[in-house]
């Protein structure tokens, strides 16, 4: 079997799921088995752009040198850790686990019977981290946190009638905290309360209060489905898009038999939070809905939630959706790469890679939109959710404003203004002395370069184009417009 | 391969000097990947396992530049089979085909370095692209700034062009420096009598062949000690220290004068003029208050001695990377000017140590300690991204970096209200 190659990668490993998941929870201390690198961009350099902390601090590397690698193995390097983190006070009262690295791994490093010589409790995890993704991984880490920690201790927990566990997020997902928000306010609009939000704002103690959930709550699709299956409850997953969310709320309403309370809260959304999404459908905005093409990249519930929202419900054209992880038939970033040098979207949802694609394609045009990590962003305000029906409010609220940005910047502004800012710029370029005519093959070609472009910044680039070219063909003293001056002018306008 | 200096000297938990838990370096390799991914026609490859790539990637396009990185997929399957150099082949054959492709640094990292990375099974060049290993393994380089010294000595051993005359009066200036300092150092060298400056690791990889027909080498920070070895094979001069502060400058200079073999007059001439502003800016705007100088860029030293030029008291200053003759020079001028204690590969215990223990006035620190003083109402900031990126090189370099320094030691009030709000 030939190589595979990786561009970019989009999905990191099993290590960095079991931190983002086991690290939330502050009664837990994790120790990895790991060189500083490892410990560092999980613990330091990318919790800062993911999630906007300062650091994990219930994090500590057994760090591992040359002499580990090279033969004497971690054991003593991982005792070690522990004793002195046990010693200065910060595992009183923790879980304490032990998690495996690819590096760890690669060396062959077990310490499922060390930990049994530390302090009482502390477990190993294998994180399989050169073989398992980062979704598989958290996936598998919630089902292990709910057997060590949870099902044992579970059996005389009562399920609460309406109590309601929301499963996911964990650090590193996508705009955690308006997702969370926002479905909180779903749950409880349909008639719930909110029971465990697991890990992120739990505690391994109270693991076992999984079981008193009467529905569990899957935020991200992309994990978490191992865990709510366990539990044995009904399960649903966080909408996107007004039909989706009013059927959750409603489902959700039947299974709690909250079903009158349930009802009226869509009722009552629908004369207040999407009023503005009626408004924007009934005012000049809606008209452009289906002149605006779209690519999507991010996890799959928001990838496959924005395709129903701004796809079957505005109208919006969806050029491309490709979802983390992988369906079948998505576009690896390869592919996402090529799609975009070829022909960019008006609007794009992607991360820090479609970002770098775009500007190797010189996309101008487009609009790019924050919708996944990698990528560093502050998302700890609350009101940005893609998630509910304040998500279909936000997300149609981003697109229009970003309309009117690129019409503002189409704006022709005098030029006398640039002239003054530096003698370089040559007003006399841009006076019209009349049109000068184009030969067929000049005009067709330019045709065929617009037509690239997203449809709302056409016209005006259609105008900048035809005064660069002009002004060339003065310059030269040229009667005509040529193809040879056209393709100067693209160059030109490109740079 | 960098020397191997372990990262903790004793297996015994100690109960007087701070245990290192926590060590205080961003991942080593990144310090490589950032110097290759600014070069124009460079296209790396990176050989590791997916959660190393991610975490690298993430912050490489973040720090270093917009550039696409391709890597082999290396999981169990592929290791378990020996298919690291196919598979690393294969990439290399991917960046080959970039527009424009002219290098290709494979960065070989802890997992492929531990499976086993034969240099002699890659390709030396595909295409017009050469293809340079760089190894840099976490478990081994052990800092952020001495990966930059295995990326920078890498590419010199390959590129720099021994053949042709040498430029005598020309000297190669190594560091990621502020974009303003080559254009300050060329302007006072050039009135010293140098005909050219070479700056590396900057865009150009033409730069890296110029580079070994200078007449002298001067690494600007004190970690580039693998590309030091390379200048001394070939017999070229190398000039240690760096044109910081009043007495630095004087020194380096001088080192540089007499490398190049510049008339000695006009040197003193230049050195004194240079003094003379020096002076006047600390003269000017001295500098009161009590700092720690605690960053990874393995330039705290050099920092923290313009800080105490300035007037500053600098008790404790602690840095990444590991003691070496190179840093010698700063650390005795310290120590003879009141600085306490300088702590090499450093650990959050210790920073945090010298902060009970010298409650100073400002910190520059990594961003874990910065948040701890920051917890206790001290004025704090991320060394890297406030310091490590102003102007700092000769007088020019100094006002900026003072200015800088005397503007945030006048912001304890905010820093005590913010602390105090969030207390209640």
């Amino acid at each position: 079997m030939p190589p595979t190659i990786i561009r970019d990668l989009s999905d990191t490993s099993g290590y960095w799921a079991a931190i983002w998941t086991m690290c939330p929870m502050p009664d837990v201390h994790v120790i990895c088995d790991a060189p500083v690198g490892c410990f560092n961009l999980v613990g330091t350099a990318v919790p800062d752009y993911t999630d906007a902390v300062p650091h994990i601090e219930n994090l500590t590397p057994a760090t591992m040198t040359e002499q580990e690698v090279g033969g004497k193995g971690t054991a003593d390097k991982v005792k070690w850790t522990y004793d002195n983190l046990a010693a200065s006070g910060v595992l009183d009262g923790k879980q304490v686990i032990v998690v495996s690295t690819a590096e760890s791994e690669m060396i062959g490093s077990d310490h499922s019977s060390l930990v049994k010589h530390l302090g009482v409790g502390t477990r190993f995890y294998y994180s399989n981290s050169l073989a398992e993704d980062e979704w598989a991984g958290r996936d598998r880490v919630l089902r292990w946190l709910w057997s060590e920690y949870g099902e044992p201790h579970a059996a005389g927990i009562a399920v609460k009638p309406t109590a309601v566990n929301i499963i996911g997020p964990t650090y590193g997902c996508f705009n955690a905290p308006s997702e969370l928000k926002e479905l909180k306010r779903l749950i409880e609009g349909a008639g719930g309360t909110i029971n465990l939000v697991y890990p992120y704002a739990a505690t391994a103690e109270q693991t076992p209060q999984l079981a008193a959930g009467a529905v569990n709550v899957v935020l991200y699709r992309e994990f978490g489905m191992g865990l709510a299956n366990e539990l044995g409850k009904p399960v649903l997953t966080a909408p996107f898009g007004m039909r989706d969310t009013t059927t959750f709320v409603r489902e959700l309403g039947k299974l709690l038999g909250t079903s009158v309370q349930a009802e009226a809260f869509i009722a009552h959304e629908k004369k207040t939070t999407l009023q503005a999404v009626w408004d924007l459908w009934r005012g000049p905005q809606g008209d452009w809905f289906s002149t605006i093409d779209v690519g999507i990249v991010a996890g799959l519930s928001h990838t496959e939630g924005l395709v129903r929202f701004l796809g079957d419900e505005l109208g919006m054209k969806i050029s491309f959706a490709a979802a983390r992880p992988r369906r079948p038939g998505d576009y690896d970033n390869e592919g996402i790469r090529q799609h975009i040098h070829k022909r960019a979207p008006a609007f794009l949802f992607g991360s820090m890679n479609e970002r770098i694609y775009l500007r190797e394609a010189g996309a101008r045009h487009t609009n790019y939109l924050a919708a996944a990590f990698p990528g560093p962003a502050v998302r700890r305000a609350v009101g940005t959710p893609f998630v509910g029906y304040r998500g279909c409010v936000y997300v149609v609220q981003e697109i229009v404003n970003r309309l009117y940005d690129g019409l503002l910047n189409f704006l022709p502004v005098d030029g006398a203004y640039a002239a003054q800012r530096s003698p370089a710029a040559n007003p006399a370029a841009v006076e019209s002395k009349g049109n000068l005519p184009w030969s067929n093959d000049a005009r067709l070609l330019l045709d065929r370069e617009l037509e690239k472009l997203p449809y709302l910044p056409r016209i005006s680039a259609s105008r900048q184009l035809q005064m660069l070219i002009e002004g060339l063909a003065r310059q030269r003293g040229a009667s005509e417009v040529t193809v040879e001056l056209v393709e100067i002018g693209l160059v030109q306008n490109k740079q | 391969m960098a020397e191997i200096i372990p990262l903790n000297g004793s297996n015994a938990p100690s109960q007087s000097a701070p245990c290192k838990l926590h060590p205080q370096s961003m991942c080593p390799a990144f310090g490589s990947l950032r110097i290759l991914t600014r070069i124009e026609g460079s296209h790396p490859v990176m050989a590791t396992d997916t959660g190393c790539l991610y975490g690298l990637t993430f912050v490489t396009h973040f720090y270093g530049a917009s550039k696409s990185i391709v890597a082999p997929t290396l999981g169990t399957a592929e290791l378990m089979s020996g298919q690291v150099v196919e598979g690393t082949r294969a990439a290399i054959d991917v960046a080959a085909k970039e527009p424009g492709a002219k290098l290709i640094p494979v960065v070989s990292l802890c997992v492929a370095e531990t499976a086993g990375m034969p240099e002699e099974l890659l390709p030396r060049k595909v295409g017009d692209a050469e293809v340079v290993l760089v190894r840099v393994p976490a478990y081994a380089i052990h800092s952020h700034p001495e990966a930059k010294d295995i990326a920078v000595a890498a590419l010199l051993n390959r590129l720099a062009e021994r053949e042709g005359a040498v430029n005598e009066k020309s000297v190669v200036l190594l560091g990621e420096v502020f974009p303003a300092d080559p254009l300050a150092i060329d302007a006072v060298l050039r009135r010293m009598g140098v005909s050219e400056t070479i700056f590396l690791p900057g865009r150009s990889l033409e730069d890296f062949r110029r580079a070994g027909r200078a007449g002298a080498l001067a690494p600007l920070h004190p970690f580039y000690k693998e590309s030091m070895n390379v200048a001394r094979t070939w017999g070229m001069p190398v000039v240690g220290g760096a044109p910081v502060g009043i007495t630095g400058t004087a020194a380096w200079l001088k080192s540089v004068g007499n490398a190049l073999k510049l008339n000695p007059e006009l040197v003193q001439q230049v050195i004194d003029e240079e003094r003379e502003k020096a002076q006047a800016i600390v003269t000017a705007r001295p500098l009161s208050g009590r700092v720690l100088v605690t960053g990874y860029e393995g330039t705290e030293l050099a920092y923290a001695r313009m800080l105490v030029e300035a007037g500053a008291e600098v008790p404790y200053v602690s840095t990444s990377i590991g003691q070496d003759p190179l840093v010698l020079p700063d650390e005795l001028w310290l120590k003879a000017h009141g600085t306490k204690e300088v702590v090499y590969r450093k650990a959050l215990e210790e920073d945090v140590s010298a902060l009970d223990r010298y409650q100073p006035d400002l910190v520059f620190g990594t961003t874990p300690f910065a948040s701890v003083a920051k917890e206790r109402g001290i004025p704090a900031m991320y060394f890297t991204n406030q310091l490590a990126s102003r102007p700092f090189f000769l007088s020019s370099g100094m006002t900026a970096t003072i200015d800088f320094v005397a503007g945030v030691l006048t912001k304890s009030d905010r820093y005590r209200w913010m602390q105090e709000f969030f207390a209640e």
